[in-house]
Order: C-alpha cells, then structure tokens, then sequence
C-alpha cells in the first residue's frame, strides 16, 4: 500500500503544478473553462492527499512497521487513539498533516467563492496552488512518509510526553490556524495580481482570519496546558523558540484582524493590511520551519536536514513575492480618506497595531539573534526569559490598557469633554481596585499590580458597553433586558463577539499575573509522615506505591492535603517508566494538581527525587487565580464564535451591494 | 544618489499630512530606542558554549554539552557533581558541573543538556534550576540516532 | 502490488476526468472567456463600498448617540460631514448607474 501512498502524493504535487501553472496561464489570457479546470484540479489535489493520509493511517492502525514512519512513531502496545495522533508525531507525518489542511482549505475556499468574486478566484487558485506545490514537492522527493523496510518485529513507539490528549490535539489545532492564514494570504495576493483591491478579498477572507486565528490561539492554549500539566516545571510557557513559532503568527494575525476593520469602516491602511496579511502568513511558514528544521537546535543539526534549505528557500520565495507584488499595485492601494484625529477608534487601532508588530518584531529578534550570531560570527548566544519578559510587559501592559479604551472612542473624531464623561467610571474602578488590591499587598509585584488594574479597567470599560448598548436598544423597542440584551450582540455580533473575546484576553492576562506574579513555592524532601506547608497549605507525605499498567511501571506518592486545620483529601504525584525497547527507560513525572474551583488556585506538586529510602524531594507551588488561562480559552472561543456566526444581514446588505457593481461580483 | 528636491509646492505652504505618519514615526523611534537601549544595558542574550571553549570565558554563560561518566551527588542537597563533553566529540576536554535545583526526567548520561552558569576554580557552577535537556523530541528534524 | 498499481491508476484517472470535466461539459462553449471585470463595474463596486460606508457609519454615529457615548456636541460636529458623505456616494452611483 505505501506505493499507493507513494502515488497519491504524486498525484497531488501533479494536480498542484497543474493548478499553479495552468492557473496562471487562464488567469493571463481569461479563458474561463481552464481557469475551472485548474479550480477542479485544486480540489482533486485535497481527494488525492486524503488517500495518501488514509494509507498512513491505516498503516498505524494495522501496525505496518514495514513503513518506516510507522515503526518509528509507534509500537504494537501504544494505546487506540494515539495510533491515529502517532501520524503527526514526526516530521513527514507533520508534513502531511499541513498539506492536508491546505489543500482542504484551498478546495473549500475555491469552492465556495467559485461563483462570488469570480475574477479574484482565477487568481486565487494559482496562489494556493503554489504554496500546496512546494508541500507536496516536499513530500514527494525529500520527506517522503512511504519509505519502507523489512518490518521490525515492533515499533520503536511514540515519545510518552506525547501520549496525552493534548499533544493529541496541539498540533492539529496548531496546523489549522498556521495553514489557515495561507488563504487570507492567496487571497491579498489574488487582489493583488487581478489589480482588483477593493475590499471584496477582504469581505470573502474575514472569516477565514479568524478561523484561523482562533484556532492558533487555542493551539496554544492546549500547549501551554500541557506543558503545565506534563513538563512539570511549574510554568505553562518558557519563550521556547518552538512556542513563539507560533505566537509571533498570532499577534500578526492579531494585527491583521484590527486593522482590517479599519480598512472597510474608513477605506484606510490598505497597503499595511496587505503587508500585514503577507507577514502574518511568512511567520506561519517561518513558524513551520523553526520547528521542522532542528534549526533551533543548531546551525549543525539545520544543515543536517535538507527539509530546512527548501524551507528557507521558500520563505524567501514568499517574501520576494509578497514584496514585488505589494510595491508593484502601490498606486492601486492609496486611500482617499486620512486619519482624522489622534483621538479615535481608528487611531487607538493603529497604536495597537503598532505595539503588537512591535511586540512581533521583537519577539522574532529573539528568535533569530541566536541563529543569525551562530551563523554569521560564529559564536552562539543564548537570549532568555528577561528579553522576552521584558518586552512582553512593555508593550503588552499598554496592549491591555488599549482594549478598555478602544471601545469607549468613537470613530472618526472624539471630543476630550465627551470622553472626559465616558472614562468616569471604568476609571473609578480601575483605581478603586488598585487601591484595594494595594491594600491587600498586591503591591509586591509592580506589573502584576498594573495589570490587574488595567484589566478591571477593561473590564468595566466592555462591562458599560454591554449595558449602555442593552439601554439603547431598550428605550428602541421596549424589550425585556434579556431580550434586549440577545438582540444587541445578536445584531452586532462582530462586535460584541470581538468584546467576548477582549474579555477572554483579560481574564488571560489576570491568570498570568497571579500565577507568575503572585505565586509561592517551597520545597524540601520528605519521609512518610512528614509535612511541608505554602500559604496555608499543608501537605504530609503519606506512602508510597507503585502499580504496573501496559506501558508503564508508575511510581507514586500520596499526600494529604490540608488548609487551615480542615482536610482537603488526598494528592498524588510521582513518575512512570515507560516500558520501550530502547538504550535507556523513558520516565516521565507526573505531577500532582489539585485545583480549588472557588478560587481558580491551583495547588502543585512536582516530585523530585525518589529515594532509596523512601523518602521524596517534592518541589510545591500555590498558583493563585492560573485556573483563569484555561477558562479563557472557553471565553475566547465562545466570543469566536459570536463573532463567526453567519449573519443573514449582512449577508444582505453585500448582496445589494454587489448587485449595484454588476455581475461578476455578484453572487449567482 | 542625490536627494531628491522637496515637493512640488511651494516652501512654507503647509501640506496637510495625515497625523498618522507622525504617529509611526514616532513610534517607530520610540521602539527601536528602548530597543537598544535595552539590549546594550542587559546585553543581547547570554553567549552559548561548549566545555572545549569554556576555558576562555569569564562571564556567566549558557553551557552546552552531553553528559559522560556517573553523576554523583543530590542536586537537592550538597549538589549533583557531573562532567560535560562537547556534543559528538568524544575527544574534547570535559569540565566538572556542579548543579542544583530540579532535574529533568531526562537528565541521564549520555544526554545533551544545556545548563547556565560560570566557570569558578575549574569547576563549572550552575545556576540553580536552570538545567535543560535537550529532548531527543519527535518534534525536531533529528533523529536520536543520528 | 498489483492491487496499489491498479489502485493509482484508478486514482490517477478519476483526477484527469475532474480536470477535464469543464471542457467535457462544454466542448463547444458559446464564450470561452472570463467575465470581465468591467473599469465601470470596478467605478460602481467602489462607489457602492463608499456609499455602504457612509451609511454604517452614519447608522453607527445615532446608535453611539443614543447609547450615550458620544455627547450631543461631538454629535452635531460628526453628523453633517457624514450626512454629505454618504448623500454624495449616493448621487456619485446614480449618475454611474443612468449612463448604462
């Protein structure tokens, strides 16, 4: 089956240049029925790659070790599920994985736009085809999943940090929100090649971006729960190369979504929303690269691997491109209109836009200093957590405060007596918290104090915007506030979702601070009996044991847990060893949590040393308020979805619209 | 190249410009000046080195290297005692670590790890809680048996 | 063996026939070409985007007005220009509109 496999791929990269090349070709001259056929080819190439991720699959299901990608990523003993998630375990499987989502959403894209904004897809198609060309060309002759050898008795099984839910989900989560910025990309540059730059690949984009976009954002949250959960060293994010892989593409994306907004409300920034979209999606590839390459390891292990060369090649493929397209339709993009004031909506968009390529920016220079010295100098540096801190609290600080006053200015223009009035109390809040959070001793942390205070600021800030807009509607139309309420989110859903979502990033923002701010921590090793105690808790070592699983011989600890006199139960924390052929046992530790829902604390335990004697070197964390990360992923989400859910009236209102230009942008 | 003459129109005629320019302009300086600011106080990132290079350097620094021979020692107690080697050089001198604090699980001879620190009297003197292994994870492009 | 062999072929076929397909449909089409975006279908595209933007905005400025988040006086001071801008997209697209 994997010459099938070998084949369909083949098949793919074939119907990909087809969709490049012929696309191209019918998009120049404007023959129609072949701009169809290279749209029909770029929708057979998601058919022909779906076969091939069905081999893989089934190979791991059917334990083929005579696939060499199967026999390395798994073992007759790894549980059900996971030989399904085993695919995107490894380098070529991850491959796959990405040109599976692109094609699909390339066909979906195509697809549904095949008779709206007739004359941007002709040129759509192309685009997407190429960027799915170089995925498939690497499949195909350098990265191929369909090598195979005479089969092993047994695999040589999957890592066990990744035999867990999360790392089942992360990357799938992850893929979805980097591929998914290609089509908003396909599509500036389809706008872009066509010379048509009105705002229609705008409007056929904008639920793509934050489809993408959210599914990056909640790619991340599920790593950074994971890394909490199974890295086991008390954080949930460690400015890892790997992991600003894929938050730089988040605040370009991030970016992206404001300015955008700006572009159809005033018909302004339209080249910077094209630089942006571009940018955006060169980190996603970039992204990819970073953690495809080994790159980050090392110069050395880069030049190992050939993937990273082509990888490299293509991003400067995508930035040349980009660029010479953007400079070459310059005249095209000027706006009529300016900035009218530095006190309005729009302006308070730009300087966010402004701090979050900042923050990008500076982001990326950590990244790529270490790579750039070790290549160009020679000698390798290492830049850590204080950079990273650093910048993140100074421009991401400001960020916050910027959320709770976009909201509050209106378009256009603002008065400083009428904001005077409407800053009154979001203001009064955001001190009087201060004052009561500094009074209760938050003052020990200075960016944690800010923080809180800027959030209770947005906070109230959304909090009135939600009710001022309730009163409106109901002095409109005499509603109940319920209803009233329903129809107005109902009516403004992009609106009020983006709220929801604001709200998501706050509660983000106060879980960080008290969990990294605020935290306490004591450590110390332990015979059974004895008891260590943190910002009143106090644990006593109870006993030891172990058990024997399928895979792993697991070791742990109980501990009673107790706050202030009263039993809270018991915890246990401790290590498996995984049982692998290999040269040395795999052991993971497994952390103890036990979360208080009324507080949103968690308390944590790290095992240590496990002692000949029994005893154990624990290692305990009380984690105040860091249950709010992961219930911002549920408000963040649900805003999303606000935000996502189709609207019939706006539907409408483009249809009009459209239907006043003529027909190929009208809808048939 | 020459500069270019200023615009068309005349001097002292005030061309109404969009605010927004001044705006990033502004920030842009604003940025690249914390910028350089920050990273000519607190440096632009710690040097990385292996044990064969270590010997030349003074200040605090990222050790990289894979671990030979029998750790000793309690990392929670008096410290763990181990000896680096440079990555896939088995004939490079090796240097003495001392560390404390958490060790990761894969913390093992024969594992690459980096660990920050400096050199004192011949004896490397990590900086506690600081020890990283690099994982032989699916994630990269090399294989563990490479 | 066989069967993949047999299997790719059927692959392989079944994406030719899908890219053949609009030439399969339409041998002999009454116009081969693309529908063109007209200068004067881009004119009324950008003038219908111009006029929607004045609206929503014009429509957005009551309801800051009337959900108090903009005071009476920054409300006087927006709504004329706005008034004009949309009245002027409005008669820019009727003009457009009579000359076809």
């Amino acid at each position: 089956m994997a010459d099938l496999g070998r084949a369909a791929l083949l098949v793919t990269l074939v119907l990909c240049l087809y969709a490049c090349v012929v696309g191209t070709v019918a998009a120049v001259t404007g023959r129609r029925r072949l701009a169809m056929s290279a749209r029909n080819a770029l929708i057979a190439s998601f058919g022909s790659t779906v076969v091939a991720t069905a081999i893989l699959v089934a190979g791991f299901v059917r334990n083929d070790f005579s696939l060499v990608y199967v026999a390395e990523h798994s073992s007759r003993s790894l549980g059900g599920i996971y030989k399904v998630s085993a695919l995107w375990g490894g380098q070529e499987g991850s491959l796959l994985l990405w040109l599976l989502i692109l094609t699909g959403y390339a066909a979906l894209a195509v697809w549904i736009n095949r008779n709206r904004t007739r004359d941007l897809v002709v040129w759509v198609t192309p685009v997407l085809g190429g960027i799915a060309v170089f995925f498939s060309f690497l499949l195909v002759a350098v990265a191929t999943p369909f090598a195979t050898q005479v089969a092993p008795l047994d695999g040589s099984g999957l890592n066990p940090s990744l035999q867990n839910p999360y790392m089942m989900s992360h990357p799938p989560f992850l893929y979805l929100g980097y591929v998914g910025l290609a089509v908003p990309f396909a599509f500036a540059m389809g706008a872009l090649l066509s010379g048509r730059t009105d705002e229609r690949w705008i409007v056929a984009t904008r639920r793509w971006t934050l489809i993408a976009w959210t599914a990056l954002g909640i790619g991340q949250l599920l790593g950074s729960h994971w890394a909490y959960l199974e890295v086991g060293w008390g954080g949930f994010y460690a400015w890892d190369p790997v992991e600003n892989a894929a938050l730089m593409p988040f605040l370009a994306a991030t970016a992206f979504l404001h300015s955008v907004m700006i572009q159809e409300k005033r018909g302004m920034l339209k080249v910077w929303n094209v630089v942006l979209v571009s940018f955006a999606f060169i980190l996603s590839i970039f992204g990819t690269f970073l953690t495809r390459s080994g790159i980050v390891n090392s110069i050395h292990s880069f030049a190992q691997s050939s993937i990273g060369a082509w990888f490299l090649a293509f991003i400067v493929i995508a930035v040349v491109f980009s660029t010479v397209m953007i400079v070459w339709r310059l005249p095209l993009l000027r706006s009529k209109t300016k900035l009218e004031s530095l006190i309005s909506r729009e302006a308070v968009f730009l300087y966010n836009n402004l701090l979050l390529v900042a923050l990008c920016l500076t982001i990326l220079w950590g990244v790529v200093w270490p790579i750039l010295s070790e290549a160009v100098r020679g000698d390798s540096v290492v830049v850590g957590r204080p950079y990273f801190d650093f910048f993140f609290r100074l421009f991401g600080l400001p960020l916050l405060l910027l959320m709770g006053v976009g909201p509050l200015i209106a378009w256009r223009r603002a008065s400083l007596r009428g904001l005077g009035r409407t800053f009154v109390w979001p203001a009064a809040v955001a001190v009087a918290t201060g004052v009561v959070l500094l009074i209760l001793g938050a003052g020990s942390s200075a960016p944690g104090l800010v923080a809180y205070t800027f959030s209770a600021f947005v906070l109230a800030a959304i909090g009135l915007e939600f009710v001022r807009g309730t009163r409106a509607r109901r002095a409109l139309s005499d509603e109940s506030w319920p209803v009233a309420f329903g129809s107005l989110v109902g009516r403004n859903r992009r609106r009020y979702g983006g709220y929801v979502v604001h709200v998501a990033i706050v509660l983000f923002a106060i879980g960080v601070a008290g969990s990294s701010a605020y935290d306490s921590v004591v450590e110390g090793r332990l015979a059974k009996g004895e008891a260590l105690t943190v910002s009143g808790y106090t644990v006593r070592y109870v006993g030891l044991s172990e058990r024997q699983t399928d895979h792993a011989t697991e070791v742990r600890a109980t501990l009673a847990v107790s706050r202030n006199g009263e039993s809270l139960g018991a915890l246990e924390a401790g290590k498996n060893s995984y049982k692998i052929a290999g040269p040395d046992p795999q052991v993971s530790s497994e952390v103890g949590v036990r979360t208080d829902y009324r507080t949103g604390e968690d308390l944590f335990v790290i095992p240590g040393t496990i002692y000949d004697d029994g005893s154990v070197y624990f290692r305990i964390f009380v984690k105040p308020l860091v249950n709010l990360l992961w219930l911002s992923g549920i408000v963040f989400l649900l805003g999303s979805i606000i935000a996502l859910w189709p609207d019939a009236r706006e539907q409408r209102r483009l249809a009009v619209r459209y239907a006043a230009a003529g027909s190929p942008a009208r809808g048939r | 190249m020459p500069r270019a003459p200023r615009g068309g129109y005349p001097q002292g005629v005030a061309r109404k410009r969009s605010p927004a320019r001044l705006v990033i302009a502004l920030s842009i300086a604003a940025v690249l000046a914390v910028f350089l600011l920050y990273t000519s106080i607190a440096g632009g990132g710690t040097p990385s080195v292996k044990p064969s290079e270590l010997a030349a350097q003074t200040g605090p620094v990222s050790l990289v290297g894979q671990v030979v021979g029998k750790p000793k020692g309690d990392a929670n107690e008096e410290g763990l005692r181990f000896r680096l080697r440079d990555v896939k050089d088995p004939s490079s001198p090796t240097v003495l670590v001392l560390y404390k604090g958490s060790v990761p699980d894969l913390f093992a001879p024969g594992r690459d790890l980096v660990v920050e620190g400096a050199l004192r009297n011949g004896t490397f003197v990590a900086t506690p809680g600081t020890m990283v292994t690099k994982c032989p994870s699916k994630y990269t492009a090399i294989k563990p048996s490479d | 063996m066989t069967v993949a062999i047999v299997l790719s072929a059927v692959l392989g076929a079944v994406c030719v026939v899908l890219v053949a397909l609009p030439f399969l449909r339409e041998p002999e089409p009454v116009s081969d070409a693309l529908e063109e975006m007209t200068p004067q279908r881009q004119r009324r595209l950008a003038l219908a985007e111009e006029r929607d933007r004045a609206l929503s905005a014009l429509k957005e400025l009551e309801a800051d007005h009337r959900a108090g988040r903009i005071n009476d006086e920054d409300y006087r001071a927006s709504i004329g220009a706005l008034r004009r801008e949309a009245a002027s997209a409005l008669r820019a697209l009727d003009v457009v509109n009579e000359k076809v």
